[in-house]
């Protein structure tokens, strides 16, 4: 078919319209030979002729060449949007230039779109594996937090089972030192009972002080275990302690109590005497509280370097269960919750400081008819012991004053300050008592004492800073510290001398004594 | 004084910044719209060479970016005297795509002087390419530059180096 004229004609002024095409004829050096059409749209109309067309559409650069060549959707600098075609004519270019302005915002607006969904894509990825990574880290996070936990708990698992043992291991020498204290004051009771239950009063406490000593040091606070430390001391010196705590307790439930040595034992050995006293009071604590009666037996014999010390009971025994379970408990560091009874407990740390000793404990229990615990601790036999670690020397009424001294006194603690004036007047020293830091600097400055013993932990000013002051005001008698808190080296270094209670009194009283009697000359 | 025309051709996947890249360049303006470019967009800038009196204009070809290069999108880099590649530093692909854009061109039209630009530096945070791809980079291309059209970093440099690499070229290539 060919178009007649009439629609051809419609279809030319329908694109004549629509792109309102500009003509320009440039020689072989792009300059201007001749125009058609309207370069207004352009920004190019009136171009004179001769003028260079690339200085005015620099965007021709490269687009004139042998065939026609056509770019479509060109954005001028000056904003007009064009389809460009350029077509060879003998040595001359025909440049063509066609509005594409509504072409091209309808292409861009489709474009827009389908380019802004790919980048929303992208980015939602890209936030899909950043989550990804951020519940990687917290997983991490989580895990790490449990392992800190973990950690934590048995920490605290462990400092539980620390507390459970010391206080396990307090209360036998507490329940002695309360009930020897009911003894005493008992209002029928003699002379000779009073000084008995007495000696067993210090005993007990003595051995809580070797107790505390033992914890108080601060690497063995941590971890819930104490440290071995050697001595030599008198074995049977400590059996007779032991019979002097645990036969009146045997006594007062009707119970037997007994003490077997054989005669190839050495009286003086090196071993870890706190330990051990503390494993034989445990198993014997234990076999009179869970006896009912019949009797306890201690049995004490060596064999291949170790010390070999049985203690027998008729109580209800242990069952095998719960002998199975004493053992596993221990092996697993001891998870003192699932043993109910005081005896195992006793037990697992009994197990304890067994193996601290580097020894072991065997078992043998017939439910009902008793129950044997022996216990294997390697020892040395030694000649003679040196009682240089004595733990606290009873004081005696020799350190009398020199004439006229006169001490200065500074405690809070009513009993102390009674036990202090008790030894100090049978001293023969003048005694000022004081409560506070502050009265002790007030007393200390108008009477001038040949000496001042501080408390630390008193009201109001603390002894160190009434120490301080007292130095201040150029008071330059000795000052002794008397506490019960440990001192730093600087601390210490304000007083003259420095005593953690529970001090031996005789040591205290020669202190003073050795240092009025210099003050004096 | 003498004036050089150079056409040099913007290229690279789209939204990696090309538009900002020559708006910055020109303007010294940024937006942080995203306008699609269709087809291609024409500037000019115009640079004096230091030291001598030779200005060159540079006639700059913010060619569309697509998924595939076709006919039509090599026709408007017909007679360019320089490339400059731009990736975007938080879509890795990018960069692929760049290296690969960068075999066809050399392929059809021979070695043209090229930098490449991986922009959106001041989104560094964000980059998802590796030290490591970059460093390949540097045996392709001669010039990699880290820049934001944002801030401006490094975009006046790298499109004044790629002037002068025209120049260069264009000098050793006169008879
Ligand atoms: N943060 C940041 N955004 C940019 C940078 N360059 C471009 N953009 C943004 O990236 C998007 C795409 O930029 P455009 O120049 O249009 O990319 P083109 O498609 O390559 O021309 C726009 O939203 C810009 O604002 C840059 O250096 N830093
Ligand atoms: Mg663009």
């Amino acid at each position: 078919m060919k178009l007649p004229q009439v629609v051809v004609e419609h279809l030319q002024s329908d694109f004549l319209a629509e792109t309102r095409p500009f003509c320009v004829l440039i020689d072989a050096n792009h300059r201007v030979v001749d125009t058609w059409g309207d370069g207004e749209w352009l920004g190019l109309a009136g171009l004179p002729a001769g003028t260079d067309l690339f200085e005015y559409a620099p965007y021709l650069l490269g687009t004139l060449d042998e065939g026609p060549f056509r770019l479509n959707f060109v954005s001028s600098p000056a904003g007009a949007v064009m389809n460009l075609v350029t077509i060879p004519h003998k040595d001359q270019h025909y440049a063509v230039f066609l509005d594409a302005r509504r072409a091209h915002d309808d292409l861009q607006k489709k474009q827009q779109v389908s380019n802004e969904a790919v980048l929303l894509q992208a980015n939602q990825l890209k936030l899909i594996a950043r989550q990804r990574d951020l519940i990687a880290e917290l997983v991490e996070a989580k895990v790490e937090l449990n392992h800190h936990r973990r950690d934590m708990e048995r920490t605290s698992a462990g400092k539980t089972r620390f507390i459970a043992m010391m206080s396990h291991e307090f209360r036998t020498p507490l329940a002695s030192i309360v009930n020897y204290s009911d003894l005493a004051l008992e209002k029928d009771s003699g002379l000779e009972e009073m000084r008995k239950s007495i000696e067993a009063i210090s005993r007990s406490s003595r051995h809580l002080t070797s107790l505390v000593d033992a914890i108080l040091d601060e690497a063995r606070l941590d971890a819930g275990h104490v440290t071995l430390r050697e001595r030599d001391f008198d074995l049977l010196e400590l059996l007779d302690d032991l019979s002097a705590m645990m036969a009146p307790l045997a006594a007062e439930k009707g119970l037997s109590y007994a003490t077997r040595v054989d005669a190839d034992v050495p009286t003086h050995i090196r071993a870890d005497d706190v330990c051990l006293r503390q494993i034989l009071i445990n198993l014997l604590g234990n076999a009179v509280k869970f006896t009912e009666e019949g009797g306890i037996r201690l049995y004490i014999s060596c064999s291949d370097g170790r010390l070999v010390a049985s203690v027998a009971d008729t109580g209800p025994g242990i069952s095998l269960e719960d002998q199975e379970r004493v053992f596993r408990a221990f092996e697993r560091g001891g998870n003192l919750q699932s043993i109910r009874s005081g005896a195992g407990l006793g037990l697992t740390i009994t197990l304890g400081l067994a193996e601290l000793m580097r020894g072991e404990i065997s078992l043998d229990s017939t439910p009902g008819l008793g129950c044997t615990v022996t216990v294997y601790v390697p020892i040395v036999a030694v000649d003679d012991v040196v009682e240089s670690e004595a733990p606290l020397p009873v004081p005696d009424a020799s350190v009398f004053a020199v004439q006229g001294t006169t001490v200065l006194l500074c405690d809070d603690d009513e009993d102390m300050v009674a036990l202090l004036e008790h030894y100090l007047h049978r001293a023969g020293y003048a005694l000022i008592t004081t409560e506070s830091g502050a009265e002790a600097v007030e007393k200390a400055a108008a009477y001038q004492p040949d000496a001042v013993i501080m408390d630390i932990n008193v009201p109001g000013l603390s002894g160190l800073d009434a120490a301080r002051e007292l130095r201040d005001k150029d008071y330059a008698g000795p000052i002794i510290a008397h506490t019960a808190s440990k001192l730093s080296a600087e601390d210490q270094a304000t007083f003259t001398r420095y005593f953690r209670k529970p001090a031996a009194m005789n040591e205290l009283l020669m202190t003073i004594k050795s240092l009025t009697s210099n003050h004096a000359a | 004084m003498t004036t050089i025309t150079s056409k040099v051709c913007i290229v690279g996947d789209f939204a990696v910044g090309k538009t900002s890249v020559v708006e910055r360049f020109v303007t010294n303006q940024f937006s942080d719209k995203y306008l699609t470019t269709v087809g291609v967009k024409i500037d000019t800038k115009e640079i004096d060479l230091p030291d001598t009196d030779v200005r060159h204009k540079l006639v700059l070809w913010d060619v569309a970016g697509s998924d595939r290069f076709g006919d039509k999108e090599f026709a408007y880099l017909r007679g360019a005297a320089g490339l400059v590649f731009v990736a975007d530093g938080t879509r890795f692909g990018t960069v692929d795509s760049a290296l690969q854009l960068r075999g066809q061109i050399d392929e059809r039209y021979g070695p043209i002087p090229s930098v490449i630009l991986l922009n959106k530096h001041d989104l560094a945070s964000e980059w998802t390419v590796s030290e490591e791809r970059i460093g390949e980079l540097g045996l392709v291309f001669a010039d990699v530059y880290r820049t934001s059209a944002k801030t401006g970093e490094e975009v006046e440099s790298a499109l004044l180096r790629l002037a002068s690499s025209i120049v260069e070229t264009t000098l050793s290539d006169a008879p």
